[in-house]
């Protein structure tokens, strides 16, 4: 509703079934966990009642029409005081009906499968169209399943016995990592996502979408205070992922982090140079420009970027890109959510302005092909453009050196959540953890302080661009017009020489 | 007609005793979600859609799990229920969990909140777009108008309740919010946006269209030529709009979870006077036509009013039945429901005048706080206060301090609660706030 923007075990239903030979072209099978017929074995719908729905959905008129068929099958488990305390299991299953004329969209979705239910759906979607029919598919043409997250086994089939050991285990290694932690809770949680995406002019994608994140939260105390944090590890990943080693490295950082805060401070108020740390930090290229970059916002001309295409925006050793391909990201893509293949999408390049994330309907708008970044938080959603994984390449810069040159200012290595102001272009995100830095040297750890900049300033105001660039391997979920969406982030270190700290001391 | 929902709620509870299951609690929820927008002078999104799930939370041999899902079909549900008594049987026993008792059921209201409303519930397609569309002329006109985006949004929902223990509730409710989103060519490429969008449960409770437009445009007018504020250390005027954010951060560690999990920066404080004797905070589920009104929380608890705050003295948290039983502490309820901060004399004017020299907060962005140690850092935007009045523009800044300290510094409340929120704050007067800016 608001244009501000920040960065969280039975079959499917249908009723009918038949048509055996449709869709014999999709996927290979094998470990990326697409079957040869996608609708019939996750939908139980075959290629007869999706040209019936097609065609009652394009009824008045259509420019693009979509069925997006969803199943989303999870587990989260939460550990306390030592005891696996609660579970949560979840089936949402449903189709989004989508018919765009122009620039305008009818939406309907429903839980129910069947026929009647989906034709019903679908007369409610096309009312928006007062045209003359669309014609619908006659056959519907199957792309390649794609391999972005291929993992040895869906989570569905994972035992629960195997998920509470690791959930254990990272419990038993956090707890004994220093005297002073008293309480510690682990979230797990995953999921797998089948969606199938059938359109107007008759192609189809499916594609199986694993997920799953780690949480490690933290309460030590010290002298009678008491501060806590957290860490966690997000991405497309299967069960194989949680070795010892990176649950050892998960559940050092969440007391690490946790430990430090005893000993840190607010830096002082006002305007100084930040170096942001290189991986998390990432968080900048979301919040100071990616979002200013979804061509919705440049369509409707309220994006401070809107004017500035091809323009020099940024020291020239910035080139900033978003890209689905990233494989087990948490951000990557096989396909966007309106059956776009994913790509890398230019937008900086050595400090130039390139190019927009677009999805369909904004594509059209600038007469460009689709950037694959069409994206939807469910089937109850209709899409529109969304990052998927923003990055900064690397620069010719080290972080020692970056240190070095400042006199005084701010590292900036955690956070919690960013968010932006599209119009103005102004910006934020927290500050967990950190360092001060004095005459060239970290001097001492700082805590809890908002950054506020804003964004066109601060690409100009970039000064050095690191050569460690990296993706932050916790997990960000973007949230935008009530639509929450997996993200990942990542860049080098670099410094900006003067954005707002929030801190003490002021006046 | 049969009851669908009462149907399903009754066959979970059936297969799940079946299946062995000691305590169970079935939810099923109906709810239509109806959105129209308009933008710059035409239609531009239309969607419909009802939506339904079921979840069951289930009590099995000392150990807990809960089950969701939207597939309601009688032949799937029997799968559903299988895979979920299995997956709750792997985990481990739990002394602290169990089924709410019976006894907290007791002492429900049977009045109407007046939460219902058919007039929202009926209402047709031409009246939305009649809306929608007086909306729309009335925010454009402007040369500086780079985009309007004018939105309706309404809904009503049904959820309906049913335990192993006897407990059996209902509630209905509709809501309908509304309102437009501009954005103003500014300085060099600079765009400046403004929003309003009230809602209520009853339709008769919201603005004309005419007023969420007048709004709107102030709105939108106020950001124009936004200047970075100084840093300094100073009086803060936060408007009722804004305060509900600060009032959020505040009791978000107000709860019986956050106190056992040593995550609080309340805990210990229970009958101690934590703040000024200005803040006194009441959550109240059964306040007439409140948007968060209900008769029962979400573990059937029957809703009554708490206290939280009288006069700054700590005097109730948010105690579910788990967390209670660990902390062995009565519970309260399980969540917020309304949650009305107690409005003082003075206007919002007199607010400005008594605050001489500061800034006045409109809206926040980003920023966070520590509900272990209650530090804080917001960006915000707002104006400067000169001599007692709203000066210039601001924004580029942040607000940084402890949420503890800074409701011990608050010096006054306004006698203007927002009303388009359960959480209804009016404006506040702080003292001694530092901010960051150029």
């Amino acid at each position: 509703m608001k244009r501000r923007d920040f960065l969280v075990a039975t079959a499917a239903s249908g009723a009918m079934l038949g048509m055996p030979g449709l869709l014999h072209a999709v996927g290979t099978g094998l470990s990326s966990h697409v079957p040869d017929n996608p609708f019939l074995s996750w939908f139980n719908v075959d290629e007869a009642v999706m040209r019936r729905v097609m065609s009652e959905l394009s009824a008045h008129g259509a420019d693009t029409a979509d069925l997006y068929f969803e199943h989303n099958q999870g587990n989260s488990i939460a550990m306390e005081d030592g005891i696996v305390s609660s579970a949560r299991s979840w089936i949402d299953q449903g189709v989004g009906l989508r018919v765009v004329v122009g620039d305008q969209t009818g939406y309907a979705y429903t839980e129910d499968l069947s026929v009647e239910a989906m034709l019903k759906a679908a007369r409610t979607a096309a009312a928006i169209a007062k045209g003359s029919k669309a014609v619908p598919p006659q056959h519907f043409n199957a792309s390649r399943a794609g391999d972005m997250y291929r993992i040895a086994m869906p989570w569905s089939d994972v035992k629960i016995d195997d998920k509470l050991a690791r959930v254990r285990k990272l419990e038993s290694l956090a707890r004994h990592q220093d005297a002073a932690v008293k309480k510690v809770t682990i979230n797990w949680s995953d999921y797998d996502q089948k969606v199938v995406i059938a359109t107007l002019d008759g192609r189809v994608v499916a594609d199986y979408r694993p997920m799953t994140r780690l949480w490690c939260t933290v309460t030590a105390e010290k002298k009678g205070v008491q501060q806590s944090t957290s860490a966690n590890l997000s991405g497309r990943y299967g069960m194989d992922h949680y070795t010892d080693d990176r649950l050892q490295a998960l559940a050092k950082k969440a007391v690490d982090n946790t430990l430090v805060l005893f000993d840190a401070r607010r830096p002082e108020a006002g305007e100084m140079p930040v170096l942001l740390a290189a991986g998390a930090s990432g968080i900048l290229l979301h919040e100071a420009i990616g979002h200013g970059m979804e061509a919705d916002f440049n369509r409707k001309g309220t994006s401070i970027y809107s004017d500035m295409l091809n323009k020099k925006v940024a020291n020239p050793h910035v080139t900033i890109v978003d890209q689905g391909t990233l494989a087990y990201e948490r951000g990557a893509l096989n396909y966007d959510d309106e059956g776009n293949p994913a790509q890398r999408n230019l937008l900086v390049e050595n400090g130039v302005l390139r190019g927009y994330l677009h999805d369909s309907i904004s594509a059209r708008h600038y007469k460009v092909p689709p950037g694959g970044s069409g994206r939807r938080e469910s089937y109850r959603h209709a899409p529109m453009p969304r990052m998927t994984c923003t990055l900064m390449e690397n620069g010719p810069h080290s972080r020692d050196e970056m240190i070095a040159s400042m006199k005084k200012g701010i590292v900036a290595e955690t956070y919690t959540n960013g968010q932006v102001s599209i119009g103005a272009g102004d910006f934020t995100f927290y500050i967990k953890n950190g360092w001060l830095v004095e005459n060239g040297k970290i001097t001492a750890p700082i805590k809890d302080c908002n950054i506020i900049g804003n964004g066109p300033q601060v690409l100009r105001d970039i000064t050095m661009v690191g050569n460690d660039s990296r993706m932050d391997t916790g997990g960000w979920t973007c949230g935008k017009n009530g639509q929450s969406v997996p993200v990942s982030l990542g860049m080098p270190s670099v410094l900006v020489s003067k954005m707002t700290v929030g801190g003490e001391h002021a006046g | 007609m049969p009851d669908k929902m009462r149907i399903a709620a009754e066959q979970a509870l059936d297969l799940a005793r079946k299946a062995g299951v000691q305590d169970v609690w079935v939810k099923v929820d109906r709810s239509r979600d109806v959105t129209h927008e308009y933008r710059d002078g035409k239609l531009e999104k239309v969607k419909d859609a009802t939506s339904r799930s079921l979840s069951i939370d289930l009590y099995v041999d000392g150990r807990y799990a809960s089950h969701s899902t939207t597939d309601l079909r009688e032949q799937t549900l029997s799968g559903f229920i299988t895979n979920a008594v299995v997956l709750t049987r792997a985990l481990q026993a739990d002394p602290w969990r169990k089924i709410t008792p019976p006894e907290l059921f007791r002492g429900r209201t049977d009045k109407d909140l007046q939460i219902m409303d058919p007039a929202i519930r009926d209402l047709d397609s031409a009246r939305r777009l009649a809306w929608c569309e007086e909306l729309d002329e009335r925010v454009r006109g402007d040369k500086r108008l780079i985009s309007a985006s004018c939105g309706l949004y309404d809904g009503n929902s049904r959820t309906l309740s049913l335990s192993s223990n006897g407990f059996e509730g209902e509630q209905t409710g509709t809501s309908i919010w509304m309102g437009a989103d501009l954005t103003y060519r500014d300085q060099g490429d600079r765009r400046a946006s403004g929003s309003f969008y009230p809602g209520a449960r009853q339709l008769a409770d919201m603005p004309s269209a005419k007023d969420i437009a007048r709004e709107c445009l102030e709105r939108v007018r106020q950001r124009l030529g936004v200047v970075k504020g100084p840093s300094l250390k100073g009086r803060m005027v936060v408007d009722a709009r804004a305060a509900g954010r600060l009032i959020s951060s505040l009791v978000k560690p107000a709860t019986a979870r956050a106190f056992q999990q040593q995550r609080s920066f309340w805990s210990g404080e229970i009958g101690e006077k934590l703040f000024s004797e200005k803040l006194s905070l009441v959550d109240d589920p059964l306040l007439l036509r409140g948007l968060g009104s209900r008769l029962y929380d979400g573990e059937g608890i029957a809703a009554r009013p708490i206290t939280l705050v009288d006069r700054g003295v700590v005097k109730n948290i948010y105690v579910d039945t788990y967390y209670g039983r660990k902390l062995k502490m009565a519970p309260t309820t399980a969540g917020s429901s309304n949650l009305l901060v107690k409005p003082g004399k003075q206007s919002l004017k007199n607010l400005l005048q008594a605050a001489e020299e500061g800034v006045y907060v409109t809206s926040w962005l980003g920023g966070n706080a520590d509900n272990t140690t209650g530090e804080f850092s917001l960006g915000l935007r707002g104006h400067m206060i000169r001599k007692g009045r709203i000066a210039e523009p601001v924004g580029e800044m942040n607000v940084t301090g402890n949420l503890q300290e800074l409701f011990t510094n608050l010096v006054s409340v306004g006698n203007d609660p927002w009303r388009y929120s359960n959480l209804r704050s009016p404006s506040m007067l702080f003292d001694g706030v530092s901010f960051s800016g150029a």
